[in-house]
């Protein structure tokens, strides 16, 4: 059953559109990440769920309940702000107590919820303490176990691990993922870290430009991304675009001719293709090798070797002036300066025709 | 305080003009200081006499005795703490809605509202002398406390206050279903507790100071403020029971500023620095 | 939840613009309207046009006063604001001496005018003040300040310097503080001098500090009353009549509220004329750099 439905939200601020008629649905206890660069109106849908902002037009719903013209407090949804909105002056207990008290919970029911919530955080010995006293990850836990004792139906995250540092962070992630596991409601994460959502999501919504680019599992979007915004935004290293023609031929296959007069062999079915549509091949790090510079049809000057440690990217400048990323074991040898073939692995290729449409290989080689 | 210039300590010929400057700023005080505890006789001839003993805590006496004096004291601080009341809670509410309350003509009401910083009193105070007369408000507390609440500078003041707390709070609050009164009440208002001390401060003392307003509402001496009173013994000066008694006067006049003052010091500093200048 | 939120704000602001309108804003137009009448402070009312703007500009009395008016501003003010200037350098440190000069210089500004009058009056005096007294003790005959023409003045511009320095000081304290340290090394490491550092990093970065304090300055000087009247009651003849005393003098003692309330508009006009025209002179330049 759908825990949220959006149907058709739009929003505009004065003559700026935000938000054109996006709609979603949202299934129960799912985890969905909103991801998309800054100004792709991912937060103000999260606004406009939580109530803070109001929708020039459409519908939400909450459990089948439309709660578009209710206050944020009547909604049933709890929200973990980025820069975590605790009260200053009150203790922790007392920023858990709020919520509670303006709804008029019992007493003794706060009490309990306060107790078990933070036990679960390992906040107990906090309870007492103002937020000013307490660190970064400690703030983030308790915002968290504000979020909790509502017992929502739906956990509303803006961009929650953005105010950590690194190490925190990864252990921030462990614990939200934890904490879909203990609550019995949906969640929304708002994000710009593409990793992030991809590692905590059940599903993905990729906005951008006012509209949802895509929706889908984390693997889903990564390996069949819908346009070029996509391809480029999900994935790090970037997917590389290279610009190309395809060409003539009549097999069920496409092949594409590069810059350089190099031809590659993809599994994207060619049906709607014409011959000589100008198409971007899209690859990823992970399907460009590298090999001796006179075995292969296409060679590259390195710009750029970024060392992992596990494996090597390698950023080489096509005589064309394309730059393509290819991935290369840890240990490779290669330096600034040197030339390098690159052996292009078809099969996965992606191809987006010129309105940015993603096209995809048939079935994993 | 902190971003002060790299050399720490004050030089030698920088510290001497300080010194003198200081003396300068004490010595008055300290003379009057002196004259407080002489007794009139002693003073009669020869104020000079204030540098050396015999001194005498009787003046002190005789003002806890003069009914006058302490009814103005009591005056003073009904009309300087009924004003910092006033001040706070209507600046309070102002400021708060001028911030964060969405409502019909709320930024030319803002802008009207701020056009009160340009006038001076002098264009206000006789008209309204005019007007409180026909009120019938002169020689009352709300005939000398009304006026100290129409500063436009508390609500300048409280509304940069409020404008400066993260709204993150407040739509954290809406999301715990606070109405607008329980937001303002539990969760801004008592972020701005130092805002209000400042604020406090300053009014209380422009109160307790005001000279031209109650010089000329308050006319028979049962409602003289304690500045006008001492005016009044000093303009009168020969008939008063002389120096001695009119420096105790006024040290214990100023009893009551200093307190707070000294008490309220670093908010004074601190609010300079933090709203004053932009 | 739109509607009563709308209307909830103006509950909020309207306690404040009830009174504010009531005791500010109607009188001030109020004034205006008194000012073309010949009116005493007992409800008589005749319309006479610009009749007291024509007799102010003819009288003699109110040519003293604006003359001593800004005489005094000007004996204040620049001495005011370079002193508070040159202190607040001085004491712009972390250090508890620093702390101790602060509080000093500050404290003459909680007393009210009353005390300062009465303080200053018994320094002053020749007949029992303190530098008669010191006088005395140097076998000299002790100044007249309070009943000479020439003294008069500069003692009433003294003693207000006295009274007013710690707001000024605090103000270009806190404008010191908002200048970040690191330029004052990177000064340093261009080998700049005090006066190069002061002149060139100091002084462009305080500013606005410096207008606002000129202009607060200016504005309460023009409006100096308390002093005047206290210390010399405006004498000896006219000497230290100030245009608020003058006002204060047509208005209580003459009962002549029309007159008196034109003074208060030429006066407000004044005031208006010259904050303006300073502002407009330090930010001209700022648009022009």
């Amino acid at each position: 059953m759908s825990s949220l439905v959006l149907k058709d939200i739009h929003k505009a601020y004065g003559d700026t559109l935000v938000l054109d008629r996006v709609s979603l649905e949202v299934s129960a206890r799912e985890f969905i990440a909103f991801l998309g660069p800054s100004g792709s109106g991912k937060s103000t849908l999260l606004r406009i769920i939580a109530g803070l902002e109001t929708p020039d037009g459409g519908e939400v719903w909450l459990d089948g309940r439309r709660i578009d013209a209710l206050p944020p407090g009547d909604r049933g949804v709890a929200m973990v702000f980025q820069h975590y909105a605790l009260y200053p002056h009150m203790t922790v207990r007392e920023n858990m107590a709020f919520g509670l008290r303006n709804a008029g919970v019992p007493r003794h029911e706060i009490d309990a919820r306060i107790a078990q919530a933070a036990q679960v955080l390992e906040i107990e010995a906090q309870l007492e303490k103002k937020p000013g006293q307490m660190s970064g990850g400690q703030r983030q836990r308790v915002a968290i176990g504000r979020a909790i004792v509502k017992q929502p139906k739906l956990f509303l995250l803006d961009e929650p691990l953005s105010n950590l540092d690194a190490a925190l962070r990864t252990r921030t992630r462990v614990e939200l993922a934890q904490l879909r596991q203990r609550v019995d409601a949906a969640l929304i994460m708002v994000t710009h870290d593409q990793a992030e959502a991809m590692t905590l999501a059940d599903r993905m919504v990729v906005l951008n430009e006012r509209r949802i680019q895509q929706m889908g599992t984390p693997m889903d979007i990564y390996a069949r991304p819908a346009n070029a915004f996509v391809a480029r935004f999900v994935g790090s290293p970037a997917m590389t675009l290279v610009p190309a023609t395809v060409a003539a031929g009549d097999g069920r296959f496409v092949r594409v001719r590069l810059g350089s007069g190099a031809e590659v062999m993809t599994h994207v079915p060619r049906a709607g293709l014409a011959d000589g549509a100008p198409v971007s091949l899209g690859l990823r790090p992970e399907h460009v090798a590298l090999a001796p510079a006179d075995a292969a049809t296409l060679q590259g000057d390195v710009i750029l070797v970024e060392r992992l440690g596990d494996r090597t990217f390698v950023y080489a400048c096509l005589a064309d002036g394309m730059e393509i990323i290819a991935q290369d074991v840890g240990s490779s040898a290669v330096r600034f300066g040197d030339r390098v073939g690159l052996r292009i692995d078809g099969n996965a290729a992606h191809l987006f025709e010129a309105d940015g449409t993603g096209r995809h290989a048939e079935a994993a080689p | 305080m902190s971003g002060a210039s790299p050399r720490a300590g004050l030089s030698g010929p920088v510290l001497a003009l300080l010194l003198v400057g200081a003396a300068v700023m004490l010595t008055p005080m300290l003379w009057t200081l002196l004259l407080s505890v002489k007794s009139n006789a002693a003073l009669l001839g020869d104020s000079g006499a204030a540098l050396s003993p015999p001194y005498t805590l009787e003046n002190y006496r005789a003002i806890l005795a003069d009914r006058l004096t302490s009814r103005w004291l009591l005056n003073s601080l009904i009309v300087s703490l009924g004003t910092t009341a006033g001040v706070l809670v209507l600046s309070s509410l102002a400021g708060f809605a001028f911030a964060r309350l969405d409502f019909p003509f709320r930024r030319s009401l803002f802008l009207f509202v701020l056009l009160g910083l340009a006038i001076p009193e002098q264009a206000v105070i006789l008209p309204r002398h005019q007007l409180f007369a026909e009120l019938g408000l002169h020689n009352s507390y709300p005939g000398l406390i009304l006026p100290g609440l129409t500063g436009s500078f508390g609500v300048f003041f409280m509304t940069q206050y409020f404008r400066a707390i993260p709204r993150e709070l407040d739509e954290a609050a809406l999301l715990d279903g606070a109405s607008r009164l329980r937001l303002f009440w539990s969760v801004l208002l008592p972020l701005t507790v130092p805002a209000q001390a400042t604020l406090g401060v300053f009014t209380f003392l422009a109160s307790w100071n005001d000279y031209w307003w109650p010089l000329i509402s308050a006319t028979t001496s049962d409602h003289y403020t304690l500045t006008v009173g001492l005016a009044s013994a000093q303009m009168n000066y020969a008939q008063t029971s002389g120096l001695g008694f009119l420096m105790a006067q006024a040290v214990f006049a100023s009893v009551p500023i200093l307190i707070v003052y000294i008490i309220f010091q670093k908010q004074i500093v601190r609010a300079m620095a933090g709203t004053a200048v932009r | 939840m739109k509607l009563p939120a709308r209307i909830e704000g103006l509950a909020f602001v309207a306690p404040f613009l009830l009174l504010y309108g009531v005791v500010l804003i109607w009188p001030l137009l109020m004034g205006i309207g008194i000012s073309f009448h010949r009116a005493d402070l007992f409800g008589a009312r005749e319309w006479i046009g610009l009749g007291n703007y024509a007799t102010a500009l003819a009288d003699p009395v109110v040519h003293q006063a604006i003359g001593n008016t800004l005489l005094l501003a000007l004996l204040i003010v620049p001495p005011l604001t370079a002193l508070a200037l040159l202190l607040a350098l001085a004491l712009n440190r972390a250090t508890r001496g620093a702390a101790v000069f602060r509080g000093i210089f500050f404290s003459s500004s909680v007393l009210s005018v009353t005390i300062v009058t009465l303080i200053w009056r018994f320094i002053l005096t020749p007949d029992a003040g303190l530098l008669a007294v010191a006088a005395d003790a140097l076998g000299r005959t002790p100044l007249p300040f309070l009943s000479d023409q020439a003294l008069v003045i500069p003692a009433i511009a003294m003693t207000t310097i006295w009274w007013s320095l710690g707001f000024p000081v605090m103000l270009f304290l806190a404008g010191l503080q908002q200048v970040p340290a690191d330029v004052y090394e990177a000064a340093a490491l261009d080998r700049a001098g005090r006066w190069t550092t002061f002149r060139h990093i100091t002084l462009p970065a305080i500013r606005r500090t410096l207008l606002l304090v000129v202009m607060l300055q200016t504005a309460g000087q023009l409006q100096l009353f308390g002093q005047a009247q206290l210390l010399t009651g405006g004498g000896p003849g006219g000497g230290s009549r100030t245009i608020v005393l003058a006002i204060f003098e047509v208005a209580f003692g003459r009962w002549e509220l029309g007159y008196a309330t034109a003074l208060a508009e030429i006066l407000f006009a004044m005031i208006l004329v010259v904050t303006l025209l300073q502002y407009w002179l330090v930010t001209r330049r700022e648009d022009a750099g």
